[in-house]
């Protein structure tokens, strides 16, 4: 590990730091004293090739190929334990999450991800919710005594997607496929 | 009291049991839920905000605004629903930029998103005052004779500054309606340890984390007749992988997971056969068999 991070001064991305910091919820990127709380009470911090302060060190430093094509930006159990205790205030878990999107953006989505966006984006659930699928639902919610269930439109979620242009990136990465 | 009912997507497709539990729980105490036609998913706050947040924000801030019209705060019986909605509307909150920035996508289909109603999770609502005392009016069958570990999950309590919902390192809501209900709650080491739902990556994390934990329920002196969760992926998640985890390893694990709602529908009187409390792979069968004698 060490070694991958020996890098030279010119080779590091300066602007990263505010590339991230500048979005919605970031902003505390820059308050990291790298204490080292945010890892030690990490729910799986035994797992990840770089952990929650190496993370935000890295991000500072410029080292952004590291860190988008690290495995830790994607093994996260979303606890939020690391921005709670925080000393700083850093929101790591809202970082984490915007790194993950840069590096979709690069086109890097394992398919944990991805597979659910696209069951959203045809169904407006999570879940699959059309034709046989469908069916069973309504009928076993009946039998239960519950209402119906009336979903969105489709075209509203479709829309969103499209404005918001995430549409683009399932098109661009072809995670669709 | 009426509120916009929230329903999400893995209770009412996936484990309606749940729902139906909600629902006679509010109707005996005069709880009104209005259903919220055209609500999306959250959507869930693991996948849609890791590509793209402005895409979670639209939904989440969509489905927001259907409430509103309503005139109504929104109830969530989820703890994955409840994190998406209060995290968007605490974040719009704080950035009328982004807001602005977000309607404009929402007005081109006719939404607006003001930002003038709360969003709730049940447990919030069950542990103010009046209805606990409510609850304690309602009582029909006490809890006296049972324990229960509670767990909160992760959504609910943090982060706090968001969630602003109750200690993040020491809760004590679940616990103080369990008690109202007669029931005893116990204090344990992994008490706040996260149940691994959302660690997609890597099953085995998740598989970890619920054997520890009910490793250590198993190894207590006291016998505990539930684990207590309110959410559904806390529920499927330990119901799920105690099964698998017991097959794996020969270990007994025979402690059953409930949905709040469900143990409060059987203190508050509902009838056991309609609660379909056996639609689960560990079967509580010795809790009904205590409840019922
Ligand atoms: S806890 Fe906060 S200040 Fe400490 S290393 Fe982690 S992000 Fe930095
Ligand atoms: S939210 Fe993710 S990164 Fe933060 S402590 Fe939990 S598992 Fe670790």
């Amino acid at each position: 590990m060490s070694q991958r991070l020996r890098k030279q001064a010119v080779e590091l991305d300066k602007n990263f730091r505010y590339e991230i910091s500048q979005k919605i919820g970031a902003k505390s990127l820059l308050k990291c004293i790298q204490c080292g709380v945010c890892s030690s009470g990490c729910t799986v911090t035994e797992y990840v090739d770089l952990q929650p302060h190496r993370i935000v060190a890295s991000c500072l430093l410029g080292l952004k190929e590291e860190v988008l094509s690290s495995q830790a930006i994607w093994t996260c159990s979303l606890c939020h334990r690391c921005t709670e205790r925080c000393p700083k205030n850093v929101d790591y878990s809202f970082i984490l999450a915007l790194l993950r999107s840069m590096a979709a953006q690069e086109g890097r989505i394992p398919k944990e991800y991805s597979s659910s966006v696209i069951t959203i984006l045809e169904n407006g659930f999570v879940i699959p919710y059309s034709e046989g699928m469908k069916k069973n639902i309504d009928k076993r919610r009946a039998r239960l005594g519950l209402p119906e269930i009336s979903g969105p439109n489709q075209n509203e979620i479709e829309f969103i997607y499209e404005e918001t242009g995430l549409k683009e990136l399932i098109k661009k990465t072809e995670v669709g496929k | 009291m009426d509120f916009a009912f929230f329903l999400g997507c893995t209770i009412p497709l996936k484990q309606p049991n749940l729902e139906k539990a909600f629902r006679d729980v509010c109707s005996i105490l005069g709880i009104n839920l209005k259903e919220m036609a055209g609500a999306s998913c959250c959507p869930e706050p693991v996948s849609l905000q890791s590509l793209n947040i402005d895409t979670w924000l639209t939904l989440g801030a969509r489905n927001l605004a259907i409430a509103e019209k309503m005139g109504m705060d929104v109830m969530t019986i989820c703890s994955g629903c409840y994190e998406t909605l209060k995290t968007v509307s605490v974040l719009l909150g704080e950035d009328p930029g982004h807001k602005a920035k977000i309607n404009d996508i929402l007005k081109k289909i006719k939404y607006e998103y003001r930002g003038d109603i709360n969003v709730l999770h049940m447990v919030e609502l069950f542990s103010q005052p009046q209805w606990l005392d409510k609850i304690k009016q309602s009582l029909v069958k006490p809890l006296d004779d049972f324990t229960f570990a509670v767990h909160y999950g992760c959504h609910l309590i943090r982060p706090s500054k968001i969630m602003r919902f109750d200690h993040p390192e020491k809760p004590e809501r679940i616990d103080t309606i369990l008690k109202t209900l007669g029931a005893r709650t116990i204090n344990f080491a992994t008490k706040l340890e996260c149940c691994g739902y959302c660690a997609r990556l890597q099953d085995e994390i998740g598989e970890k984390l619920v054997e520890d934990k009910m490793t250590e329920l198993c190894e207590l002196e006291e016998d505990v007749d539930a684990l207590i969760a309110v959410c559904p992926a806390c529920v499927s998640q330990y119901d799920r992988k105690e099964k698998l985890i017991a097959r794996r390893t020969g270990k007994e694990m025979n402690i059953p997971v409930l949905y709040l709602p469900e143990i409060m529908a059987v203190a508050l009187g509902v009838a056991l056969e309609d609660l379909n409390l056996t639609q689960r792979s560990v079967k509580p069968d010795k809790l009904i068999e205590k409840l019922t004698t």
